[in-house]
């Protein structure tokens, strides 16, 4: 009788802890997420303020500039899913790059000094939201290990949770582009 | 800056005249030494033959034993004392001038007890804490401090009888860092791994109590020398970013050592784990022992070089 209660004891336990470590690692995912929406909100406030200040300049780019004008409005829409703020952050990341790039070609803005406040501020923030993909993506890999390896993984299935998609981290971010660099050549 | 073999040329080359001096000192030094250490050994020997007649438990032989050898360890103090004041003038003063003529050198002092507490790279309670070879000053924008620190804890055992246990004993160094962050973040040595495997080992890293969140870092070569905890996971990443975990990573691979490192309060601190007082003249091998001398060179370099090395001084937009 008391063995049986014991082993009964031992899987509620074990029940009740793998659990609480899936609620732990969904509400990780969750809870960084929350701080890359903040940071991704930090960058999109920046672009208004970018485009009136470089489209006087910039004829060429013309379309450049509204696509970045158009993904923010899109991203800045409520009730957009967290897979669809990780793709348009990938779209506005490698837009904003051409952007800067593009700087390059015009001495005028080179040597503006708002432009050139914007272009700190935008690399500064680039810091923090390749800093908030990486650390949203180990909490993404967490949970889905957890979801997908036993004896978790059961449990899981269970309570319906699903794998979560991580950001794309170019090869160019592994490589940590030193973006002054990029300024100045 | 200069190299490490630069720095081992001016060793060699300028310091030459005042380093053959020193040599003279040292040789006479030793002998008078091993002379004093001769006769404090004869005389006490010959107390514990004579007190040892009579104690039947051993506590007197043991007691004369103690007292012989602290009285040969303050002896030594004393008579290296002046050949220790003159190599740190005559040398160790030069070598820091030559690679920054910014740098400030006492000797005697150290860095302080709160400042290295409040780097939370040991959250041990300290007991006793000194140092020596205090280095301050500003090498282009970056405010660099460092000396030697040896960090301990007592202990009692039942009969009251207290022993002394190293935190931590080697190089402190303090600098301004170029980001700002306002959490803390904590590397430390990955021994638990190390010892106890990845599951036993990640469990234990995972539970340390006293820290702050276990961060897991996106190189596995960093992950496996070092283990991070941080008050944010996002921060974290943002101090670690991947080009300085290589540099932390080199660094290690330089020193040879167990390195601390922590980000708090605007700077970064970094604990180089030598197990031995640094900078102190050698009594028993030459002064213009290669290995010494690079041993001397080495270290400074390292230490005042950190703010080369993981680029401290590269003007960041944010912290402008």
């Amino acid at each position: 009788m008391s063995t049986s209660l014991i082993v009964f004891g031992v899987v509620v336990l074990a029940l009740v802890l793998m659990y609480n470590s899936l609620i732990g690692k969904k509400n990780q995912v969750e809870n960084i997420f929350a701080s890359v929406d903040t940071i991704l909100k930090k960058r999109y406030d920046l672009i208004p303020n970018l485009v009136s200040s470089v489209q006087t300049y910039m004829t060429h780019e013309k379309e450049l500039l509204s696509k970045v004008t158009e993904l923010r409005s899109q991203a800045t829409k409520p009730n957009i899913s967290d897979e669809q703020k990780i793709k348009l952050d990938a779209q506005m990341t490698s837009a904003l790059g051409s952007i800067m790039i593009a700087v390059e070609a015009y001495p005028d803005l080179k040597a503006n000094e708002n432009v050139m406040h914007l272009q700190r501020t935008l690399a500064e923030v680039e810091a923090q939201i390749s800093a908030a993909r990486r650390a949203y993506n180990q909490a993404v890999t967490d949970y889905n290990n957890a979801i997908e390896m036993l004896p978790t993984n059961f449990m899981a299935s269970m309570m319906h949770y699903q794998r979560k998609e991580v950001f794309e981290i170019s090869e160019g971010e592994r490589q940590n582009v030193d973006i002054k660099v990029l300024f100045n050549s | 800056m200069k190299s490490t073999s630069e720095l081992t040329d001016f060793y060699y080359n300028e310091l030459y005249p005042d380093l053959q001096e020193l040599e003279k000192e040292r040789k006479a030094l030793r002998s008078k030494v091993i002379g004093v250490f001769g006769f404090i050994t004869l005389i006490t020997l010959g107390i514990i033959y004579m007190v040892g007649e009579g104690d039947g438990d051993g506590d007197g032989v043991f007691f004369v034993g103690a007292l012989g050898f602290a009285i040969a360890g303050f002896a030594y103090k004393l008579m290296i004392k002046d050949y220790t004041f003159e190599f740190k003038e005559k040398i160790i003063r030069p070598l820091i001038k030559a690679i920054d003529d910014n740098l400030k050198y006492s000797p005697t002092l150290h860095i302080p007890q709160h400042l290295f507490t409040a780097s939370r790279l040991f959250t041990k309670d300290i007991d006793r804490f000194s140092g020596n070879d205090l280095v301050r000053g500003d090498i282009g924008d970056v405010n660099l401090s460092f000396s030697d620190i040896h960090a301990e804890y007592e202990t009692r055992d039942s009969k009251g009888k207290s022993s002394w246990h190293t935190i931590f004993r080697g190089l402190f160094i303090a600098a301004d860092f170029n980001k700002h962050f306002k959490g803390s973040t904590v590397i430390l040595p990955d021994s638990a791994e190390k010892t106890f495997g990845s599951l036993i080992g990640g469990w234990l890293q995972k539970n340390n109590i006293g820290r702050n969140d276990l961060v897991k870092m996106d190189n596995p070569e960093f992950e496996k020398a070092f283990v991070v905890y941080g008050s944010d996971q996002i921060e974290a990443r943002y101090i670690l970013t991947h080009s300085m975990m290589k540099r932390l990573l080199d660094y290690k691979e330089r020193t040879q050592q167990d390195i601390y490192i922590s980000f708090i309060n605007t700077k970064i601190h970094l604990g180089i784990y030598y197990d031995k007082d640094l900078f102190e003249p050698t009594l028993f091998t030459s002064l213009l022992d290669y290995k010494q001398a690079i041993s001397y060179t080495q270290t400074l370099q390292l230490s005042i070089g950190i703010v080369e090395e993981l680029k401290l001084n590269e003007k960041l937009w944010s912290k402008v």
